[in-house]
């Protein structure tokens, strides 16, 4: 019998989310077929690249230091960041935000937020310092601050939830991100309270969790392929929103990526391993079901851009 | 791939004839298809049927085997799904169009990434041998024998059939692959491949040339094929990647069954961080053997750690190998810190140990992949299993420190570790990974420290001059005393006494669990109040059996189950008890003081693996097992759990047991991360049922990690479910009203029992 091809093409599809405004805004999702499957369908838009910078100036390798040399504030390095080639959206993180370090004030982050937006005109992520309470109020007054920029927050996460969808969702219009740890029955379950906060479900995006490879990354993979499978072949509407993974925070800081050569001389250069962490550990998400990927180091973002362009 | 009752019908001769036994064709089809009776039991099926019926039963994907390698095999798309067999394989590229220079320095750097991470061996498996077709056959076959040095098997990438023939007859002796069959030359390359007893590769101009070659070769019997998804592009390979993998697996077509190769080298066109990235893309799909042009640690620390994550069965734990892991320049003198060999917990305690930046050696035991308190409550860690492992690594002389800091989770083996291991300071460490830094950093650890006696080797020397251990303080067990009926709450609990014989639904309490931290402590002090006030209350409930969990109690094992025993038998009217610990001496000792009256005592429980002797136990004492079919983790499939049932069955009968005193646990599975699993253990209890088995099980676990006001209703819905496949017991929390009312509910349904208004109240 002669092969004949048979498209596996969903009556469902991923919700398209558009991020920023005006001819630089980029839309994530809305593809009827898996991850990368551009043979099966055209495929509505590409997978985008974010890159992620930090409100910390320390990089993790001397090719991002020499990247950001001369940049002394976020705003500048954000700038900087846009204006890479490939990269769609910027995320700034908020790392110096974090009570249990150097507890920058909210106001201080705000005033820093501003400044990005006045130099960054591709759509802007707004990443927090990992503690539940004081995210909750970062990004409420960031989304108040850069309202009518359409924004993403990254991310609401179970604990706090309420005042995100509230703050940045409901009052500013900006876009959720939800945030659960390799656990799909939560990562449903959160994308329900938010809904039933009166967030629309369209304004909404999943980081379902991340982690480098080699790193407990069988779990990411499973929750991409179910939450993917659960969205599309049971049309499943609570987990169709497109899934925004922050890859190079986790990559950038296992072993493999930080250990300098003179520790371990047989491994050879830090920074070309960390490049490959990162290159790897993305394109496994892309092909298991991120939407979008967030990484930190130019060559990677050159190359996953190459090998998004490839496959579409 | 199990064919439908009807599709089989479709082969019969469909003439009712009677000859195999059974009525009609349809009645026998109907039984082949269940497996109960195999398909030549019909003396009319044409060659024809038998062979489309052949085919249809034969594996999705061919296995295929290349010295020590293993290609192929794949049953499902998605790992989570059921498990990937085979991980992909890696070859570096080396062509005869390169000059000589450039041939020995890329086959050179071959052996040179060659390293152990969590107990596998990363290295270059392969290497791929190219002809260009601008070189002399002469050229080839020079580069093939340089290649063979390496030792590796060698795939070579040739259309050229003198070519290949003549590298074929210098790998002569080896295992290598053919790679080099394509519409024009299939026949010829066939003849060369099938001559050295390799796998041939086949390549075509798209999918629908490749299929077509395929079948061509299959038709001359070739089926030891590996398929090459071709290099014209990136977005071409990888369709041919997923679509070949597709077509086999989910729409069952045999001609696409093959392992594949994808040569990245060849796509990434020189790009090393493209081919990095391709490298990892082609191993999440579906590439059997992923070709590159050079292998850096760079590229492979991420690539072989994801291999490894993807590849692991999601049915088994991960586990590190057991030893001593020195970690920030620990040496000798360090202090140690030990765990369990589950993944998860090695790189969690591992990583918090370097974030520390202090010496320690982590010691790893073997505790069978689980994590620290299911290990202890599973017997897999525990001061006995410590001891051993301190004598087979020979710890006591390869360090010198005796501070041993263990998980603050077990701070019960505390004495016990300290019994058996009188020359160590035992130190319980913190409850959690995260505090170790501070933990560590702090020293704090040293507050607890005591040392030895006499430092190094005189305290071996004083433990073995005194062999007999110091006699530990065990409390010894205290008389039991009855007074009077047990009241809750101004109720007097009296059990109301069980009929073995009755078809009702056996509940089997859970709520005496060691894992209880009152329990525990009730236990280790001989507080009979907490434990009778739980017995009572799951009495009350109306709980069939009570399930007894003493822990491992390794210094009292014995003398504490019997206590319990006599405390709840004497206490409740002879209540039938499930004794459950690893401790096997103490189950026989309990044994030796039940009580009959309303049941066996039941010993839970055995598995097909490391616990089947307690079968033996309980068959040498009359008593009924609770029998796991597991062996090694969960079985991933409904066929491994009733071959581990048969296993235990057939022991048990052949150890002179009733199979109604064998009850049949298939493992409940917690829908939160598998629900997809849910229909297998129900399918399983069918399974059970129609080979009129008893079962149970602790259903519970179904709704673990639940909210409170959930689980039962997921619990009642569950088991209304299994009691309708023909579940006959379960391990279940009594005080759940709403499960309680559902099984009696139940019962009336299966006319277990006679319905009135009040049948609740009974």
């Amino acid at each position: 019998m002669p092969f004949v091809k048979k498209p596996q093409v969903f009556s469902a599809k991923i919700n398209e989310l558009t991020l920023g405004t005006g001819d630089k805004a980029v839309t994530l999702g809305g593809q009827n077929v898996y991850n990368l499957y551009s043979f099966d369908a055209p495929i509505a838009n590409a997978p985008k690249i974010g890159i992620d910078v930090s409100d910390d100036p320390e990089q993790p390798c001397e090719g991002l230091k020499n990247f950001y040399a001369g940049c002394d504030t976020l705003a500048q390095r954000a700038a900087k960041a846009a204006a890479l080639e490939n990269v769609d959206f910027v995320c700034i993180r908020f790392d110096l935000a974090d009570p249990n370090g150097a507890n920058k004030s909210v106001e201080d982050c705000v005033a820093d937020a501003k400044a990005v937006a006045e130099v960054v005109d591709k759509p802007i992520v707004v990443a927090g310092c990992k503690n539940a309470e004081k995210d909750a109020d970062l990004f409420a007054k960031v989304s108040e601050a850069l309202q009518g920029k359409n924004i993403l927050v990254l991310s609401a996460k179970e604990e706090n939830y309420k005042g995100i969808a509230a703050g940045a969702g409901l009052a500013y219009g900006q876009k959720v991100g939800a945030e659960s740890a390799v656990d799909i029955n939560l990562a449903k379950q959160l994308n329900v309270l938010i809904t039933q906060m009166g967030v629309d479900g369209h304004n909404v995006a999943m980081n379902v969790g991340s982690a480098a490879a080699g790193y407990g990354f069988e779990y990411v993979v499973s929750t991409l392929e179910r939450v993917k499978a659960a969205a599309l072949s049971q049309n499943d509407a609570t987990l169709q929103m497109p899934i925004v993974t922050p890859v190079g925070v986790e990559t950038w800081g296992v072993k493999e990526s930080t250990a300098p050569e003179s520790d371990v001389p047989e491994w050879g250069c830090q920074e070309e391993r960390g490049i490959d962490m990162e290159v790897e550990t993305a394109a496994a998400c892309l092909a298991y079901g991120s939407d979008a990927v967030i990484l930190k180091h130019p060559d990677s973002i050159k190359t996953v851009a190459q090998l998004i362009a490839a496959l579409m | 791939m199990a064919l439908k009752g009807l599709d089989i019908f479709k082969l019969t001769p469909k003439t009712n004839c009677k000859d195999c036994g059974n009525p009609t064709c349809m009645a026998f089809a109907m039984k082949v298809a269940s497996g109960a009776l195999s398909i030549d039991k019909c003396p009319h099926m044409s060659a024809e049927a038998l062979s489309t019926l052949s085919e249809a039963t034969a594996p999705p994907m061919k296995t295929l085997k290349v010295g020590d390698l293993t290609l192929g095999g794949e049953t499902v798309l998605s790992r989570h799904e059921k498990t990937l067999v085979s991980k992909t394989l890696y070859a570096v590229a080396v062509c005869d169009c390169m000059d000589e220079a450039k041939q020995d320095a890329v086959l050179a750097s071959i052996p040179k990434v060659d390293y152990e991470r969590i107990s596998e061996r990363m290295y270059v498996e392969m290497v791929f041998v190219n002809h260009s077709a601008d070189k002399s056959a002469e050229d080839y076959v020079a580069l093939v024998n340089k290649a063979k040095a390496l030792g590796r098997p060698i795939v070579l990438s040739c259309t050229d059939v003198a070519a290949a023939k003549a590298a074929a007859e210098a790998l002569k002796g080896t295992d290598f692959i053919l790679d080099g069959a394509d519409a024009a030359n299939y026949a010829d390359m066939s003849a060369v491949a099938t001559e050295a007893k390799v796998i041939l590769g086949v390549r075509g101009a798209s999918l629908e040339e490749l299929h077509a070659t395929v079948e061509k070769l299959e038709a001359a019997g070739n089926k030891n094929l590996i398929l090459d998804v071709g290099e014209a592009s990136i977005k071409d390979a990888y369709a041919g990647a997923v679509e070949i993998r597709r077509a086999a697996l989910k729409d069952g077509d045999r001609s696409f069954g093959y392992p594949s190769i994808v040569n990245v080298a060849a796509l990434a066109k020189g790009d090393a961080h493209l081919e990095a990235a391709l490298m990892s893309l082609f191993t999440c799909k579906y590439g059997s053997i992923v070709v590159c042009s050079e292998m850096t640690y760079a590229k492979a620390l991420p690539l072989y750690g994801l291999r490894q994550n993807i590849f692991t069965d999601p049915q088994k734990p991960m586990k590190v190998a057991p030893g001593i892991y020195p970690i920030n320049g620990a040496d000798e003198n360090s202090p140690c810190c030990l765990t369990v060999d589950f993944a998860l917990t090695y790189f969690l305690v591992s990583g918090e140990l370097e974030r520390s930046k202090m010496p320690v050696n982590l010691l790893i035991t073997d505790a069978s992949g689980m994590s620290v308190l299911t290990a202890w409550a599973a017997g897999k860690f525990s001061s006995s299993s410590i001891k051993k492992f301190f004598d087979e690594f020979d710890i006591n002389n390869k360090i010198k420190s005796r501070a041993l800091i263990i998980p603050g989770k077990v701070a019960v083996m505390k004495g016990e570790i300290q019994d058996k291991l009188p020359e160590w300071s035992v130190i319980v460490g913190t409850t959690e990974a995260v505090q170790l830094v501070k933990y560590l950093r702090d020293e704090e650890w040293k507050k607890s420290y005591k040392a030895p006696a006499a430092d190094g080797a005189p305290a071996a020397a004083a433990a073995e001059a005194a062999p007999a251990p110091a006699p530990k303080k065990v409390i010894p067990a205290p008389p039991i005393v009855v007074t009077g009926p047990y009241k809750l709450e101004d109720k007097e609990v009296k059990y109301k006494g069980h009929d073995p014989a009755s078809k009702t639904f056996v509940t089997i309490g859970e709520r005496i669990h060691c894992i209880s931290p009152a329990i525990r402590k009730a236990m280790e002090t001989y507080d009979e109040g907490p434990i009778l006030k739980r017995a009572a209350e799951q009495i009350a409930a109306g709980a069939t059996y009570l399930d007894v969990n003493i822990g491992p109690a390794e210094s009292n094992g014995p003398e504490l189950m019997q206590w319990a025993v006599q405390l709840l038998q004497q206490n409740f009217n002879n209540v039938p008890l499930a004794l459950d610990t690893a401790n096997k001496a103490a189950i026989e000792a309990g044994i030796k003081v039940y009580n009959r009256t309303n049941g066996k005592p039941i010993v839970n429980s055995a598995d097909a693996g490391s616990r089947i002797d307690n079968i033996n136990l309980a068959a040498a004492n009359d008593a009924i097992v609770i029998a796991l079919c597991s062996a090694d983790g969960i079985a991933k499939d409904n066929e491994e759990r009733m071959m581990h049932c048969h296993n235990m069955l057939e022991r048990g009968l052949s150890l002179g047991m009733e199979s109604d005193d064998l009850w049949f646990d298939p493992l409940f599975l917690v829908v939160k991360g598998m629900q997809d699993k849910q229909m297998d253990v129900l399918n399983a209890i069918k399974a059970f049922s129609d080979e009129g088995l008893k079962s149970t099980g602790g259903l519970s676990n179904n709704s673990n990690g639940m909210p409170k006001h959930i689980r039962p209703i997921m619990d009642s819905a569950l088991v209304a479910m299994c009691m309708m496949q023909g579940l006959t017991s379960a391990i279940v929390n009594p005080c759940d009203l709403r499960l309680m009312e559902t099984i009696k509910s139940c019962d009336v349904f299966k006319n277990h029992t006679l319905y009135a208004d009040s049948y609740l109240e009974i």
